[in-house]
């Protein structure tokens, strides 16, 4: 049965999908974590929230953060304080559009794609100098400059080893990305695969300030950082939303480059029976669980040693990783 | 160069290559992530506490004595008491009036204890115990000043004292170098023995050696002698309170001069009257300590007695069909905690307490039900009666001295043939021999006639065989000696 829809509708449901999958996918993911946490640190985690293993603790979270007071500083720059969270939170949202759950399932299948993800993800740290400087509080302001620093400091591994994945596969489209790729995924090119994924993945957790880069945010350094004056709803999709959906995101985007995205793990036949949306469902909540893995094992870094290591360590990796791989696709068999 | 290899394993040790701690410490998160969870979830889940757990402080009023040493030695200054004193009337013609110490009020404030136990332990008539309740929160804090009576019912939540350790020195044990007399043993006791009340004792036994403290020793003697002859003789309760409370005070001035004398000569103590009449009192006072369930040394000391108990009517031994159930009896008392406004905690532990009761008497019921026709002497009876009863002990070499009526109302053995046995009174007990087998043996030998190390080691085998502890098994064994050697006849002596 063929729908036929306009373009304002297609549209609309491709806005309705996002915008109810994320939240879904941020409860959830929320959820995830807690309890992961907490069996991490043998212990039990949410278990009274809604009965059965506190499943709807993140939900109970939300609803009473939504009845929160909402307060904004007297001298805080009232326009831009309240943009910001949504300075912070759409970009997320709009990530997913150019996520591919399966070979004809994406929202939008941009020819460059890859850009329009590094891009978009770059915004987010307008948004939080924006909120850090409205609050009219210096160590909200503080928190925001160390913030902006990191995000900085942390997309050029990102986008670096983003760009060594498009030039080893041609092409700045997800979708051509993941069916250049092949099983072994990342083990391959030898080396070198392996190490764009640790790029990768350090430099998203220091994007979504997740420790052990989580300085800007640190409790008992400054409260919040840059969202230290925010409360209720704000805080929440500034703060909470923007990272867990930040984090969701980020799975899909690595299983995208580096997993093979929707294709089965192993190209064996019984396996390819599976839909590609199980397969990518499964590499992402792998995603996740590794994100959140190395989130609980380790203390924070200080800030300088945030900076130190990205600016002396990890972007001259990744340009000679970028060297590495220009030499690879040039002079190696294949590519 | 001697130390290289040791320099060599450091440096590996240190360095394990690049991230692998990292690693590593991941790893440990992983396996955490699948091991089984131990987290108790209090509050549907309770923890199953260690019987040392301190919780709250309750106290056991008819052992305080009000010398005030908790509220001194309280490093909070939480313990209030208030008392005064009493004058009584003489007990004996022509004597003196006496003055007796009243509690009026006895409160611990929780609000301020620390629970640090200095109470508990320097009590020396064991009239504070730990409980192991904790729940008792309160949304005043006024409420957490708990009174006399509200201490009292936490003593239905006290446990059982625990049992000794393996490797710990029991009381009838003798040390090395001090046995050699058969009351030997007796004073060193006193000294393993943890209480203060046994080392007390122990000092109580030192004091009549050092010959020279004659004017102690013919006051302690009358005191002590008082208990010897209540051990086998017939009095009503009141009096045997007055030689435990005459020993204490005995043993509590001789305790205060005691620090600087040395271990008795266990030879020396063997004086015609004042040895024996320690020897009584420190049996009274062994039994009285190793016997010490939550009733307390003053309560056992009465139940010692097999006189203790007022002259109580022969009750017919109950029928199994007739005793209430054990569980009916747990309802019952619950419901009825419930009424009178006791905390839950209490409720549940009066009940449980109750529910053993009906237990026992249901066993004892039964046991005796095949005995009600036999009239013969039963080792069985024995045991079953034996059990509720610590007071049975003084094993008397038959005689009239009877241990029937120690056993009170419940023991079933024999009661219906032996009706006019089952009198709690010793003056009675010259009708005795039938009805003897309880927790006598069954041979009524005559007491002098028997050497009295073989009544020791009859009574111990006995006690032994009953299920009585050691101390309390020695103990009694050593009390019939005595009497074997003193010829004292039965309770219907002094």
């Amino acid at each position: 049965m063929d729908i036929d829809l306009t373009a304002w509708q297609i549209l609309i449901v491709k806005l309705l999908i996002i915008l109810t999958v994320v939240p879904v996918g941020a409860l959830i993911g929320g959820y995830v974590l807690h309890k992961e946490m907490a069996h991490m640190q043998h212990r039990l985690g949410p278990m009274y929230a809604g009965g059965w293993h506190g499943w709807a603790q993140t939900l109970a979270d939300g609803i009473k953060f939504a009845y929160k007071e909402d307060i904004i500083p007297a001298s805080a720059d009232r326009r831009v304080f309240s943009m910001a969270p949504a300075v912070i939170f759409v970009p997320v949202l709009l990530l997913f559009l150019v996520i591919p759950i399966d070979r004809t399932l994406i929202i939008e299948d941009l020819d460059v794609g890859l850009f329009y993800l590094l891009a978009i993800g770059s915004v987010g740290a307008i948004g939080v100098l924006m909120a850090g400087w409205s609050s009219a509080n210096k160590y909200a302001l503080i928190g925001a400059l160390r913030s902006a620093g990191q995000l900085i400091a942390y997309e050029l591994p990102i986008v670096l080893s983003a760009a060594a994945v498009a030039m080893l596969a041609g092409s700045l489209s997800l979708v051509t990305i993941v069916e250049a790729q092949d099983w072994p995924f990342i083990l391959w090119p030898p080396g070198i695969g392996l190490a764009l994924f640790m790029l990768f993945i350090l430099g998203a957790m220091a994007e979504m300030s997740l420790p052990p880069f989580d300085m800007p945010v640190a409790e008992s350094e400054l409260i919040t950082g840059p969202f230290t004056e925010y409360t209720g709803m704000r805080f929440i999709f500034g703060f909470f939303f923007a990272e867990t959906a930040h984090m969701i995101a980020f799975a899909g985007i690595g299983t995208t480059l580096f997993l093979g995205g929707y294709k089965p793990i192993v190209p064996w036949g019984p396996l390819e029976v599976i839909p590609g949306i199980i397969w990518f469902f499964v590499k992402t909540a792998f995603m996740i669980f590794l994100l959140l893995w190395i989130r609980f094992s380790f203390p924070r870094l200080r800030e300088d040693q945030l900076q130190k290591f990205a600016w002396k360590f990890l972007i001259p990796l990744s340009l000679a990783l970028i060297l590495a791989t220009g030499a690879w696709i040039l002079y190696g068999p294949g590519g | 160069m001697a130390l290289d290899h040791v320099d060599e394993r450091l440096e590996r040790a240190r360095k394990p290559g690049f991230g692998i701690g990292l690693l590593k410490g991941m790893l440990v998160l992983l396996k955490h992530l699948f091991k089984r969870n131990t987290v108790i979830q209090y509050p549907e889940v309770k923890q199953d506490l260690s019987p040392r757990t301190r919780g709250v402080i309750a106290l056991k009023e008819e052992n305080c004595t009000v010398c005030m040493l908790c509220a001194r030695e309280c490093p909070d200054w939480c313990i209030y008491i208030d008392s005064h004193k009493e004058t009584l009337p003489p007990k004996r013609k022509g004597g003196r009036p006496r003055k007796r110490n009243v509690l009026d009020r006895f409160a611990i404030d929780y609000a301020l204890c620390m629970y640090c136990g200095i109470c508990v332990e320097v009590c020396p008539y064991d009239a504070l115990f730990w409980s192991r309740e904790f729940e008792y929160a309160e949304y005043d804090i006024r409420q957490l000043t708990h009174e006399k009576e509200r201490l009292s019912d936490w003593m239905a939540t006290v446990l059982p004292p625990l049992e000794l350790e393996e490797g710990a020195e029991l009381p009838g044990q003798a040390k090395p170098a001090t046995a050699t007399t058969p009351a030997a043993p007796a004073p060193t006791q006193g000294a393993t023995a943890g209480t203060p009340a046994s080392t007390s004792s122990s000092a109580a036994e030192a004091r009549p050696e050092q010959v020279t403290e004659a004017p102690k020793t013919p006051t302690a003697v009358p005191e002590a002698s008082k208990p010897a002859t209540a051990e086998t003789a017939a009095e009503p309760a009141p009096e045997t309170a007055k030689p435990t409370e005459g020993l204490k005070e005995a043993t509590e001035e001789q305790q205060m001069d005691a620090s600087a004398t040395t271990t008795p000569e266990p030879a020396a103590k063997i004086d015609a009257g004042g040895g024996v009449a320690q020897e009584g009192t420190q049996a009274e006072v062994e039994e009285a300590t190793a016997a010490e369930t939550p009733a307390g040394p003053t309560s056992s000391a009465v139940t010692e007695t097999p006189v203790a108990q007022p002259p109580a009517p022969v009750k017919p031994t109950p029928r199994p069909e007739d005793l209430e159930a054990p569980e009916a009896a747990y309802t019952r008392v619950v419901e009825a905690q419930k009424e009178a406004g006791s905390s839950p905690q209490v409720a549940e532990a009066r009940a449980k307490v109750a529910r053993v009761k009906a237990e026992r008497a249901l066993t004892q019921a039964r046991a005796a039900t095949p005995q009600q026709a036999a009239a013969d002497p039963e080792p069985s009876g024995a045991a079953a009666a034996g059990e509720p009863e610590p007071a049975q002990g003084p094993v008397a070499p038959a005689e009239q001295d009877d241990p029937v009526p120690a056993q009170g109302p419940v023991a079933p053995t024999e009661q219906d043939d032996s009706v006019p046995a089952e009198t709690g009174d010793e003056p009675q007990g010259a009708a005795e021999p039938a009805a003897e087998p309880q927790s006598a043996e069954g041979e009524q030998p005559e007491a002098a006639a028997e050497d009295p190390e073989a009544v020791y080691e009859r009574v111990l085998a006995e006690e032994r065989s009953k299920g009585s502890s050691d101390p309390v098994a020695t103990a009694r064994a050593k009390a019939a000696r005595m009497r074997a050697i003193k010829g004292t006849l039965g309770p219907a002596d002094g």
